[in-house]
């Protein structure tokens, strides 16, 4: 046994000599005559959380709140290429292990089995371990694309306000650690555009979708989760911790309750495309956008809701079920109450136009880009007001369901500054750029506010963001410092400064270190995340 | 007969009178580098030293012929981590210059005059060089300018970034489709694309599609150059983050992913002639590598320079360069031109401080063009850097010169398509 240990040790150590010495060759592999590229790449991620609280160490055992290793494969293969028509077919492979509930005995009890499974690998869905798979055909002046893909609609960082066809992993980190695309879950739709002859250059694109998918919400019990509910107070299990408290039995619900792959939950989107010449010399790219979909949060099924009273205890009711679920944790009861064959959620069609354009803007040296989007009959659900509820948001009873339009902004500012200390720095090799971005986001919610039941961001009409993200690079775009943060005009925000290293072909490492303030946790998912402050490596291969 | 003879010798006279502004205009192309005794010079010269390899041991009688940044790396080889650097001789030959090179040349040069901006009169409606007999500097950079390298070419340029102090090396390569809109001299159109098809002014433009390193394959760019002198713009599809995204071309003076080349160093100067002002310095006979073929450059791993560039003897002309902006990157460069098809083959940079900094040098090839005739482009390179260690040396495989690329290719909607 301990000769099989000690091998193991002596290969997982050649492994990383192996993988921790740069080494120069082509990017990709290229077979089938060079029809059939192969890319890929191996990531290890982890995360070491600094500010741990009494509370929290109920629930770790140590501080490494994540460890992901992650595994992807590109596949592009070139089946048909002529002068009339080009057809590829693309398939983007993933495959990840988060195993930080493997050497941590608390973070595994505060999951459930079944939920620990769905966050330690690919196993939400069946085909989670296809990020895209899909065919790419051109011909003329169409282009086709049908199978499993993700779309980029956005021009701005950080904040997302039209980019919304896929919906987002939000489980394992939060934006600005991870790039959008890597935290985008793929969805099976047809794909088409069509590039004319108009003047600008103006290309139509449009999506069918049958397809589905949730906003995928941190589970409960893992590192920017919430902690699952108090140990048990009362009876034989008084002590324990048990999981599956209040967030996890509502993401079980909003998983059990989604719409399947089916026609009758179709999602349409519409863009046009275009780059017109302004007066000035100015070049404005601009995008128009109609998206009808569902939204990836649902609300309460009417039907099912129930009395909003804590006295009703009916598992066959969503009020009642949580209400139940609560009690019987901190009687500590022998079995919690599972969820029934009842529909508690459903997911509801809204409609968004959208807009954005950038531009360079020559007196500014810079890039201005922006993005508004109007969203009409966002589906929202409702719950008494103060005077009547004092309960604090993320308790409130639900009492109905109802819809608002509201109104996202963003605009970002990208300019490149010269840093002629940076410059003339020899032993660090840079350009002296300091690749610098401003961005002022906004989100203004129509109608009554006081009348929705929000977890975050309660009785809130506004959302004010401002961000700024600084790269700089040295050692010839070896090492690029990055510092990233976003300021909410609540008083919450975060900020990540980080270190990229990418010294050869093949090895790319980062540090960085992310920090969170809030005034009020409630005000924001973000804000939430307050004693959520950790450090974390990537180190990965590339090829 | 006697009165005959009186008109004939006055018909005569009118005629040369009336030809005298014409002859005053003619225009002397090709210029070949060498001619009369100065080219016997070099023929003499080069029965000595044709064919032969000049390496660190031997550079000293060849020193003459060196510019001073290249006799500092031969004589010192560990600067830019080669444990020998060495070249071959060739002997010197004039380019072909293609037909209708020489036609536009000779049709347009003759009205060849810059404004008081100092930007060339009818530039757009011209083709050919302007000024092949120059007289100033700027003179000589609209005829750089006016190098249209075959009015459109595609090729793969593959580099390595090397830090020469660690041998540390970093692959990159990309796929480059280049197309000249306006003084065209090859390809029809000539000498510019129709306004139908160039509503906006379009100067010449790039397409770059990455190939390497890994996490940069597919990232693809769009430059479009205008005719006036307004900013040029920069369209990037990021692979990484799947999005087509404008880029501020003030970030010009950045480097190329690491490499020691900034935007504007491409093909040794890459934006508008008139943001520098020039002073002519003269001609340099420089041994330069203008009949390059790609397959013969070499190098060790680590080191950032090449080995086994096929250099000739060339009589260049000389610019000092110095940027209108004060603050720019460079405090200064020095160009090196050459006579024939004034082309880059050589510069020095020197920083803010006024010290050498870089080195670019830049190897040519011949190639097939349109419609038969033969084109000077770029076969290799390597741009050094004296002050941190470090190198780039690059080379390219030609796939087509004045070859017909669809204007579609340089659209936005292109940057996406075939991208993944």
């Amino acid at each position: 046994m301990k000769k099989i240990f000690l091998a193991s040790v002596l290969l997982a150590a050649l492994g990383a000599a192996y993988l921790a010495v740069p080494r120069c060759s082509c990017a990709a592999v290229m077979l089938l005559d060079d029809k059939l590229r192969v890319k890929g790449s191996l990531y290890e991620f982890g995360m070491y959380m600094t500010k741990l609280t009494d509370e929290d160490k109920q629930y770790n055992n140590n501080n490494i709140g994540l460890m992901r290793t992650k595994g992807t494969l590109e596949l592009l293969y070139n089946a048909i290429e002529n002068e009339k028509c080009n057809a590829n077919l693309f398939g983007f492979f993933q495959y990840w292990h988060e195993s930080s509930s493997d050497f941590d005995g608390a973070i595994k009890n505060s999951m459930t089995s079944r939920a620990r499974h769905h966050y330690q690998g690919p196993y939400e869905r069946a085909d989670d371990w296809i990020n895209e798979l899909y065919t790419d055909v051109y011909y003329g002046p169409w282009n086709i694309r049908a199978g499993k893909q993700i779309v980029f609609w956005s021009e701005v960082e950080m904040v997302r306000t039209i980019d919304r066809i896929n919906p987002l992993d939000l489980r394992y980190t939060t934006p600005g650690i991870d790039p959008f695309d890597e935290m985008k879950l793929g969805l099976w739709m047809l794909r088409g555009f069509y590039t004319s002859d108009l003047p600008g250059q103006i290309v139509f694109e449009g999506i069918w979708t049958p397809d589905f998918q949730r906003v995928r919400t941190p589970y409960e019990g893992t590192a920017i989760g919430s902690n699952p509910a108090p140990p048990v107070v009362m009876g034989k299990q008084a002590g324990r911790i048990l999981p599956y408290g209040q967030n996890a039995a509502i993401d079980a619900m909003f998983r059990r309750d989604q719409p399947s792959f089916r026609l009758n939950n179709t999602t349409f989107a519409f863009r046009v495309k275009g780059t017109s010449d302004l007066p000035g010399n100015y070049t404005l790219d601009w995008t128009l956008s109609w998206y009808h979909g569902m939204n990836t949060t649902p609300v309460a099924k009417r039907s099912t809701l129930g009395t909003p009273a804590t006295l009703n205890l009916d598992t066959d009711t969503l009020n009642g079920y949580l209400n139940n679920l609560a009690l019987s944790r901190v009687f500590g009861a022998q079995d919690l109450p599972g969820l029934n064959h009842k529909s508690f959620w459903e997911y509801k069609y809204f409609d968004a136009l959208g807009f954005s354009g950038q531009s360079f803007i020559p007196w500014l040296k810079g890039v201005l880009r922006g993005e508004l989007s109007y969203e009409l009959g966002v589906p929202e659900n409702t719950a008494f007001i103060k005077e009547i509820d004092k309960a604090p948001s993320y308790s409130k009873v639900i009492t109905g369901t109802t819809e608002r339009d509201q109104i996202n902004v963003g605009i970002t500012f990208d300019r490149p500054i010269r840093w002629d200390w940076l410059q003339n720095q020899t032993w660090l090799a840079s350009s002296g750029i300091l690749d610098t971005t401003i961005g002022w986001y906004a989100q203004r919610r129509q109608g009554n506010v006081t009348h929705i039941r929000r977890t975050f961001a309660y009785y809130e009409r506004s959302q004010t963001n401002w961000t700024v993200t600084v790269r700089a690079n040295m050692w010839h775009s070896e090492l690029f410092p990055v510092v990233r943060f976003l300021y909410n005009a609540q008083n919450w925000g975060y900020g990540v400064a980080a270190l990229r290293y990418q010294p050869g072909a093949h090895m790319r490492y980062e540090l960085g270190y992310t920090w969170f303030f809030a005034r009020n946790p409630w005000d924001a998912a973000e804000a939430y995340c307050e004693n959520k402050d950790f450090a974390y490596f990537r180190i990965g291969y590339e090829f | 007969m006697k009165k005959n003879a009186a008109i004939l010798p006055f018909l005569i006279a009118v005629a040369l009178c009336c030809s005298l502004p014409c002859r005053a205009a003619e225009v002397t192309f090709p210029t070949p580098s060498y001619g009369g005794a100065e080219l016997a010079k070099v023929k003499e010269w080069e029965k000595t030293w044709v064919g032969k390899k000049v390496t660190t041991e031997n550079v000293d009688q060849v020193k003459e012929f060196l510019h001073e940044a290249v006799y500092k790396a031969m004589k010192d080889p560990s600067i830019f981590g080669a444990k020998s650097l060495w070249f071959d001789i060739v002997p010197y030959r004039p380019y072909d210059v293609s037909k209708g090179l020489i036609d536009a040349t000779k049709k347009y040069a003759p009205a060849g005059k810059l404004d008081e901006k100092e930007n060339l009169v009818g530039y757009g409606d011209v083709a050919g060089y302007p000024f092949p007999q120059p007289k100033t500097g700027i003179e000589m950079a609209w005829n750089f300018d006016s190098n249209t390298r075959g009015d459109s070419s595609y090729l793969f340029h593959g580099g390595t970034v090397v830090d020469c102090r660690t041998g540390h090396e970093r692959e990159a390569g990309h796929l480059r489709w280049e197309l000249s809109w306006l003084g065209r001299y090859d390809v029809p159109p000539i000498p510019r694309m129709p306004n139908s098809e160039n509503t906006r002014d379009i100067a010449r433009s790039f397409f770059q599609r990455h190939t390497a390193p890994a996490d940069f394959v597919d990232t693809t760019m769009l430059e479009i150059r205008y005719k006036d002198n307004r900013e040029e713009d920069l369209w990037v599809y990021t692979a990484m983050f799947r999005r087509v995204r404008r880029y501020a071309t003030s970030q010009r003076t950045d480097t190329i992913d690491g490499t020691d080349m900034i935007y504007d160093d491409q093909e040794g100067w890459y934006t508008h002639p008139t943001r520098n002002t020039y002073t002519a310095k003269g001609r340099a006979e420089l041994l330069v590598a203008r009949h390059q073929d790609p397959k013969n450059v070499q190098r060790d791993h680590g080191q950032g320079f090449w080995n086994g560039f096929q250099r000739e003897r060339v009589n260049n002309w000389v610019v000092e360069v110095i940027n209108k902006d004060k603050d720019y990157i460079y405090s200064k460069q020095i160009w090196y031109l050459d006579p024939e098809t004034w082309q880059m083959n050589f510069k020095v940079v020197y920083n803010r401080q006024g010290e050498l900094w870089k080195m670019y040098e830049i190897t040519y090839n011949e190639q097939p063009s349109y419609g038969g005739g033969k084109t000077s482009i770029p076969s290799a390179e390597h741009i050094v850097d004296f002050i941190r260690r470090h190198g780039s040396p690059g080379n390219r495989d030609i796939k087509g010169v004045g070859i017909n690329i669809p204007l579609k290719q340089f659209t936005t909607r292109a940057l996406q398509e075939k991208s993944y």
